[in-house]
């Protein structure tokens, strides 16, 4: 993967009104990292993210991604509309949206990728369900693999673990493995801090502002005080 | 006892107001099943009620202008619509409760509307701008109806995966690099669609030949395409037997339509919930 899968932030500050969610965060996501953000709730975690995505407005501060258009960002399942009448591979084939457009039907190809990502996530027999049919797992499975087709540099996952049933946990943790191998910059938030250990190799620790930002065996310990 | 043809055929056969109101109906009802179905996917029922009413105080200043003219009072409807639906989406950025601020825009337009209206028209007018006419459109409003209708259609048809995704999954579109405002490009066309609704259901009964056919549909769980064309079924059907029920029993003809649309919403909840609990049991006898 090309190397420009960084991430900059600069003096990142976002606010909702009043409230301040994100302070003067600066650092680096270096190209092909996988880095955990844990911290507690109302840390910011999820603003960190959208604000990675330029979903959110910053008040102060940039964010520098060269892969800017090949940036892929998952918020969490609960903002998913279940009851969308739109089937699994339907919405894996979504991720090719960049290359079918507004106007156009996603062709063959795209196609016979989808149902490929869906076999890589187990959801090969799935593929003509409606996702108002399937479990929360199989949904997040099916946005995985949306995310693979996605193909993208950089890859932002807000909250991918939470109320994940213990089949489905082996086969995201897989992925995201494989995207780490493959050179992509992957950044999630994470609440279970023994997963951080064994899994993530950075860790950026947040109460609003940045606490600790770096390796996880340097970083995780901040938590904690 | 009536013959069949006397009870549903001869009304439409010998009455030329019968039949531009059914004509009228057909063509909101194939509008309305688009514009309804991606209201409901996008959980805007309410934002459509609203709009409903922002298109009143413009309306009235239309009436003022030139009196019951169709065109002014969808230009003017059509000004007042876009401008709410602009400081919505104004009011949303800012942060406020939109729920409340909605509903604020609601009742200030439509006493304003009333108001507007009532001060050098009539009681009739009054009941007109609310309730609309729609056994009393005439060929320009007909056309009119027709033209919106159409090109709404077509719009909705030109854009059918952006609004479609963006009722799905928004974020996902934003994240993708659509920055197109597709979001402010349905609000109008649902202004559009009020405003072309308006001269048959008047501004508090436009919205409900437009949601209520979409709900009922929508509960068939079916995808959004067919769903859409089962909204226009159900919207026809409800037009026909408003039409002639009010016709025979001499009530007035635009809430006969809502109420019928109404059953046929009631009538699939009930039928969809006797499904699922009738499904399991069917599926063990087997």
């Amino acid at each position: 993967m090309e190397a420009d899968g960084r991430v900059l932030l600069h003096d990142v500050t976002v606010r909702y009104g009043r409230r301040v969610a994100l302070e003067a965060v600066s650092g680096e996501f270096g190209a092909g990292s996988l880095t955990a953000v844990v911290g507690a709730n109302g840390a910011g975690k999820s603003t960190l993210l959208a604000a990675i995505a330029g979903v959110v407005r910053l008040a102060t501060g940039v964010v520098n991604c060269a892969a800017r258009q090949r940036l892929a960002y998952l918020p969490q399942l609960a903002s998913i509309d279940r009851d969308y009448p739109l089937t699994v591979s339907e919405l894996i084939a979504l991720g090719g949206w960049r290359e079918f457009g507004a106007f156009r039907s996603p062709g063959t190809a795209l196609r016979a990728r989808a149902a490929a990502a869906a076999e890589t996530v187990g959801l090969g027999g799935r593929l003509g369900r409606p996702i108002a049919e399937i479990s929360v797992g199989e949904l997040q499975r099916a946005l995985f693999a949306r995310l693979v087709l996605q193909d993208a540099a950089v890859i932002l996952l807000d909250e991918p673990f939470a109320a994940i049933d213990p089949h489905t946990m082996p086969v995201l943790l897989d992925q995201v493995t494989r995207w780490h191998q493959e050179g992509r910059t992957v950044i999630a938030v994470v609440h279970d801090l023994d997963l951080v250990q064994a899994r993530f190799p950075s860790t950026l620790v947040l109460a609003r502002r940045c606490l600790a930002w770096g390796a996880t065996e340097m970083a995780l310990p901040a938590m904690a005080a | 006892m009536m013959s069949l043809h006397a009870l549903i055929v001869e009304p439409f056969e010998t009455l030329a107001f019968m039949r531009a109101a059914l004509v009228a109906c057909l063509a909101l009802a194939l509008m309305n099943g688009a514009v309804g179905t991606l209201l409901v996917l996008r959980r805007m029922s309410l934002d459509g009620e609203v709009l409903g009413h922002a298109v009143m105080p413009g309306a009235a200043v239309g009436f003022l202008y030139a009196g019951p003219s169709p065109l002014w009072l969808s230009l003017g409807g059509l000004a007042s619509g876009l401008a709410v639906a602009t400081l919505g989406g104004l009011i949303t950025r800012a942060g406020a409760r939109r729920d409340a601020g909605l509903v604020a825009f609601y009742l200030v337009a439509l006493s304003l509307g009333v108001v507007l209206v009532a001060w050098r028209g009539s009681n009739v007018d009054v009941m007109r701008v609310l309730f609309g006419t729609v056994l009393a459109i005439d060929q320009r409003a007909l056309l009119q109806i027709a033209a919106f209708s159409s090109v709404i259609v077509i719009a909705i048809a030109a854009l059918y995966r952006p609004l479609a995704e963006g009722a799905f999954d928004p974020a996902f579109l934003r994240a993708v690099g659509v920055r197109a405002p597709y979001g402010a490009v349905f609000s109008a066309l649902v202004v559009l669609a009020l405003v072309a609704s308006f001269q048959a259901f008047g501004t508090l009964l436009a919205v409900g030949p437009m949601l209520l056919p979409a709900a009922a549909a929508r509960c068939w769980g079916l995808g959004a395409a067919v769903s859409m064309a089962l909204a226009a079924g159900f919207g026809l059907a409800a037009s026909i037997v408003g039409l002639l029920v009010s016709y025979h029993a001499d009530l007035p003809s635009g809430p006969v339509i809502v109420l019928a649309a109404g059953l046929l919403f009631g009538m699939s909840l009930a039928a969809v919930n006797a499904v699922r609990r009738l499904a399991p049991t069917l599926a063990r006898g087997s």
